[in-house]
């Protein structure tokens, strides 16, 4: 029985392959070999499988999505060679497919990627929700930059909710936080006097603080003292 | 004057080595260790306004270059000052210099990328100490007959600063190798060595000038504002990831460039590795290998779908070009790998994302303040 893997998938789409001539393919299918080899280095060979697509190539990444997503960041800096690359990251159930020499890997974690890939334009990372959750599961926070890009439905009619990587986002964030925060603050505090001054029995908060605290200041003075 | 001189301070001098804008270099012996060095002289009388300030930065800067001790850095063993002469006393090496190997066309892959990844790891060396040598050129890269390439003239660059002291945007460095930022007179850092190096390696493949023009504004606007062409355009015959090194080693921001020297020689470690095993034109055996067939590369994947076409169902193959029977042996021992990302839960996400760590910090220290206000 094929072994069930759940992995995240890279996948590296040349855009406009099919229109380009001959020549020019066989270029850019070198560069992207290039691109593949130098940014893939990083992760090691028992942790990511390589597979070939006509118009680009998979990586399957076993172990550490967040290895996947630096990997398709660094491959679309190949813009600047005159690859045009966009990539599509997706998390998703593989299945080995193929007898030893042949192999190959199937499922829904390769066609979601290829699809988001498709859907991205020139130079551009798009990420699926399962990749965004499985980055997330992997270091709490570390999901923070990848902001919602919008959703698509695929040629399957299966809608996806993208995610794009923004380093403006782990500003909103913070932002987001502080504000939260702020208004915590406000309503734990504001309660607080709220309550007290509702009660009129209650002494001013200040003579309360000196009441309640000034003995134990005293005895520890004396304590040390001695 | 120093040209006349037998004598520069302890040196004595056998010859003459090579002339430049700041000195002469001469051949000498240090009597007392018996030892022949290469002797790079900087005249001071030029500068007679500024001499203190010169003087003083050239003693820092010298003092600088000669704690850096490592195989891809020349090492300057002795500096001094005589009769309005600065010294510097370096190790001398036979060979000739990468910008006389240059001029004779471009240099095989391997050995280029080999230069590069020397000069990178030298650079990487001197910037973790927080020198950066700012005149980065085939001038300053030294070949010798033995042994591997060594970088020259560090710190001196700055050096020449002296001769600007008027200027505002004060330009060190040789124009043609200069960084965009280092051409524009901003402040520049290890980064600006990194696109140097860019340029170098580019004219190493090459053979021809990146950045060239007779005037400087004609350079500088070059650098600034003109993409390079990828080395495999002029020369097809190179691999292509050379391409992909270089555009990141030549980005005109320096935010977006290689960040160290050290990431700059692991990829072109990379590229050396690879350009190898295609030259042995075997598969490199071993656990761990990855091997891309240049020879190959431009191939078209037979019964490989596109993107679009790609279903549920379809199979992809395992590229050729790259060794992935490490993990495929991997994947069929086990019979489940990875799982289906969950949701992550509260308290990992208190102890692992700093922000809601720190919004429920404050959070509960409010409601202890608010209780102490309500109930005291």
């Amino acid at each position: 029985m094929p072994a069930s893997i759940v992995a995240s998938v890279v996948f590296l789409k040349i855009q406009d392959f099919a229109r380009r001539p001959a020549t020019e393919q066989a270029r850019l299918r070198a560069q992207l070999q290039a691109v593949v080899a130098v940014t893939a280095a990083e992760i090691p060979p028992a942790g990511r499988v390589m597979l070939d697509a006509a118009d680009g190539a998979a990586i399957v990444v076993l172990d550490d999505p967040r290895a996947a997503l630096r990997l398709a960041e660094r491959a679309l800096n190949a813009v600047a060679v005159g690859l045009p690359l966009s990539a599509g990251l997706n998390h998703g159930a593989l299945q080995l497919a193929g007898r030893k020499g042949g192999e190959g890997m199937t499922g829904d974690g390769i066609a979601v990627a290829a699809a988001i890939a498709a859907f991205a334009g020139a130079s551009r990372v798009l990420v699926s929700r399962s990749f965004r959750d499985a980055v997330a599961e992997a270091r709490p926070g570390a999901e923070a930059p990848l902001a919602s890009a919008g959703t698509f439905t695929d040629p399957g009619l299966r809608t996806h909710e993208v995610f794009t990587p923004n380093e403006r986002a782990l500003a909103r964030r913070s932002r987001r936080y502080g504000f939260v925060g702020l208004v915590l603050v406000v309503v734990l505090v504001g309660a607080g006097v709220t309550m007290r001054s509702a009660n009129p029995r209650q002494q001013p908060f200040v003579d309360a603080m000196i009441e309640k605290t000034v003995p134990y200041w005293r005895s520890l003075v004396r304590r040390v003292s001695y | 004057m120093a040209k006349s001189a037998k004598k520069i301070g302890r040196y004595k001098i056998l010859g003459e080595l090579g002339r430049g804008a700041m000195g002469v270099v001469y051949k000498a012996e240090d009597p007392n260790l018996d030892r022949i060095v290469a002797l790079k002289t900087i005249n001071l009388e030029k500068d007679t306004e500024g001499r203190a300030e010169y003087q003083k930065r050239f003693m820092l800067e010298a003092k600088a270059a000669g704690k850096l001790n490592h195989p891809n850095i020349v090492t300057t063993f002795d500096f001094g000052e005589t009769d309005g002469v600065a010294y510097l006393a370096m190790e001398l090496l036979e060979g000739t210099d990468l910008r006389k190997r240059v001029q004779q066309g471009s240099i095989p892959p391997i050995e280029a990328v080999e230069i590069a990844c020397q000069i990178a790891e030298g650079l990487a060396y001197a910037h973790h100490r927080g020198i950066v040598h700012r005149d980065i050129k085939p001038g300053n890269i030294m070949l010798p007959e033995r042994g591997p390439a060594k970088i020259m003239d560090f710190g001196l660059a700055r050096m020449r600063l002296a001769d600007h002291k008027t200027s505002t945007g004060i330009v060190l460095g040789t124009p043609r190798y200069m960084s965009p930022e280092q051409i524009s007179g901003q402040p520049v850092d290890h980064r600006s060595d990194i696109f140097s190096l860019g340029i170098v390696v580019w004219e190493m493949l090459t053979g021809r000038r990146l950045f060239s023009g007779t005037e400087m504004a004609q350079v500088s606007h070059s650098i600034t504002y003109d993409e390079h062409e990828p080395p495999t355009r002029v020369n097809p015959e190179l691999p292509a990831m050379l391409d992909f090194v270089v555009a990141r080693a030549l980005k005109k921001d320096p935010a977006v460039r290689y960040q160290d020297a050290d990431e700059m020689a692991a990829d072109l470690h990379t590229c050396l590795a690879e350009l190898r095993a295609s030259e042995e034109g075997a598969d490199a055996p071993g656990e761990g290998s990855k091997t891309v067939k240049l020879g190959d590369s431009g191939e078209p994947t037979v019964g490989a779908p596109p993107a679009s076409a790609i279903a549920t169902d379809t199979r992809l193959p395992v590229s050729r070009h790259f060794d992935s029977t490490v993990a495929l042996k991997r994947l069929a021992k086990s019979q489940r790998t990875g799982r289906p990302a969950r949701p992550v839960g509260f308290l990992r996400r208190i102890a692992y994302d700093t922000l809601p760590r720190r919004l429920f910090v404050v959070t509960a220290l409010a409601a202890a303040a608010g209780s102490l206000i309500a109930f005291i």
